[in-house]
């Protein structure tokens, strides 16, 4: 090594963001480097910051419905899901079987959307453009069928307390048996593009791996957690709505690196689709509605929490009700916070490019971390 | 088993643990703590293999209520932890146990301006860094009317 005399060694700060279009979203990543590696990077949020939580406060129960679904946008059901059932906790009711089926397929269709577009916009970041197009062209396909039934090709609003609004047809079910045809048709050509992929792998082996220590004091989960090796789905683990009557897998890796990650998103839609299919199957007939919803939601003074499984893992809903038309004050435990807050520790001693390859494979989703 | 296991040892620091209504709340164990303990019961958790699923505050008007959310990838278990804190009092922080209550922690000190004590880096999370206001607090302007 050539010394090199009288040169002072320095570090230097280079800013990524909060307009970057590898960051999907607002977020700032203020870096440190020492030459090419990163010494420590500091994520700054809140740039999508809406003040979710505060608008619970001074709106009423169902007012504050249409908002859950633009925490998160490409998850959007889950989260309609998660505030119905603990409003419907709070007051007691219980949503009929057959609303329940249709809010498991179509949160499921939901999370293929959401895993759909991670894998198009990730191969992107890492400068495959082609994969983004094949599924744009699937997710298109699920985005026509939840629009003729939500009404919205994004920020769904579609669940209500004690069930669903319309109900579903025939042709939704035709829709959906193609739908899990076509898409089960694409693995092959999925994996000749990206798994089988040489350039893929060599990028994403062995970087960015999370260990099993880091998920537990972080409280990560989702895809980032299964990826590391622990089977947590709070679809099996905290079973809720309809899910216990499905047959399904948790898929799971055991590196922990950005491969694993993706195998487990990939592994996931096929498991989604599953449940769909058994869906499809046993759809049971019956109301879509709880019978006595009240008009005037005011639940009585108490609290509640639940969780569910979004596609970035869990999303936990806490409302406190001091017994009044609006909620006392709500909380929104989401995924990518969480996941978020581990990344600077992931960044330490990674190159630039690697970064980019790291922050893309935990799949945040920024409004949902400023809320 | 890992439900008992909790129970004793958060029983082994004196702390009243009762038994959650999981179907109305969806807890297992509901835990009154002080603010001096908290460092304490999070060591407990973590030895219990619990990861901090959630935490965060409600104001009272006259005093807080700080919320810890504890679940386990291992076995459905979750705890709440009520820790009841006067206004104008500071927490004791448990960052340094859970490195992810570091975001947390700096939330409700954004939202709700409550101190954490030896927090590493305790400064505005979402609100930008020349916010004067703490917008959860009841007695913040905006919440009043339906504006």
């Amino acid at each position: 090594m050539i010394e090199l005399l009288g040169i002072e060694e320095k570090t230097y700060t280079l800013n990524l963001g909060p307009q970057h279009p590898s960051t999907h979203g607002v977020l700032r990543v203020l870096l440190e480097m020492d030459g090419e590696f990163i010494t420590k990077a500091e994520p700054v949020i809140g740039y999508g910051h809406r003040g979710h939580e505060h608008m619970a406060e001074n709106r009423n129960y169902m007012q504050f419905l249409p908002n859950l679904g633009r925490v998160d946008y490409l998850h959007a059901l889950a989260y309609n899901h998660a505030y119905c059932m603990a409003v419907e906790k709070l007051l007691g009711l219980t949503v009929p079987e057959r609303a329940e089926f249709i809010r498991v397929m179509t949160n499921e269709l939901n999370r293929i959307t959401s895993h759909l577009l991670w894998f198009g916009a990730y191969l992107m970041d890492l400068g495959a453009f082609t994969p983004f197009l094949y599924c744009f062209d699937d997710r298109e396909q699920i985005l026509d069928l939840l629009d003729r039934i939500t009404g919205s090709r994004l920020t769904y609003c579609y669940y209500r307390f004690g069930g669903v609004p319309t109900d579903i047809d025939d042709d939704f079910v035709a829709g959906c048996r193609a739908f899990v045809k076509r898409l089960r048709g694409r693995w092959r050509d999925y994996d000749n593009l990206v798994t089988k992929n040489v350039i893929f792998i060599n990028r994403a082996r062995g970087v960015g791996l999370i260990t099993r220590d880091q998920c537990v004091k972080y409280g990560i989960t989702g895809p980032n957690l299964r990826g590391s090796g622990i089977p947590y789905d709070i679809r099996k683990s905290e079973p809720y709505s309809a899910y216990p009557l499905f047959d399904f897998e948790i898929p799971t890796g055991s590196r922990g690196d950005i491969y694993d990650r993706y195998l487990v998103r990939l592994a996931e839609m096929e498991q989604s689709l599953r449940i769909i299919e058994q869906a499809c199957d046993k759809l049971p007939g019956g109301p879509i509605m709880a019978e006595k919803v009240p008009k005037r939601v005011k639940p009585a003074a108490g609290e509640v929490y639940q969780a569910v499984e979004t596609a970035r893992g869990e999303f936990g809903i806490y409302i406190v009700s001091q017994g009044d038309v609006n909620p006392y004050r709500i909380k929104l435990r989401t995924p990518s916070f969480a996941n978020m807050s581990l990344f600077p520790e992931l960044a330490v001693d990674t190159l630039v490019a690697d970064l980019v390859a790291i922050l893309g494979s935990i799949d945040v989703v920024i409004p949902e971390i400023d809320r | 088993m890992l439900k008992d296991n909790l129970q004793q040892a958060l029983a082994s620091l004196n702390l009243e643990v009762a038994e959650g209504d999981y179907a109305k709340t969806g807890y297992h164990l509901e835990v009154a703590a002080q603010p001096a303990q908290m460092p304490e019961v999070a060591q407990a958790m973590l030895g219990a293999g619990c990861f901090l699923e959630s935490f965060t505050a409600v104001d009272l008007n006259e005093s807080f209520d700080l919320v810890y959310h504890f679940a386990s990838f291992e076995e459905l278990c979750r705890t709440a932890v009520h820790v009841p804190l006067g206004k104008k009092k500071g927490m004791p922080t448990i960052s340094h146990i859970y490195p992810g209550a570091d975001w947390y922690e700096r939330e409700v000190f954004d939202l709700f301006g409550i101190h954490f004590f030896d927090h590493p880096n305790l400064k505005r999370l979402l609100l930008p860094e020349d916010a004067d206001f703490h917008p959860l607090l009841k007695d913040f302007g905006a919440s009043q009317g339906n504006d």
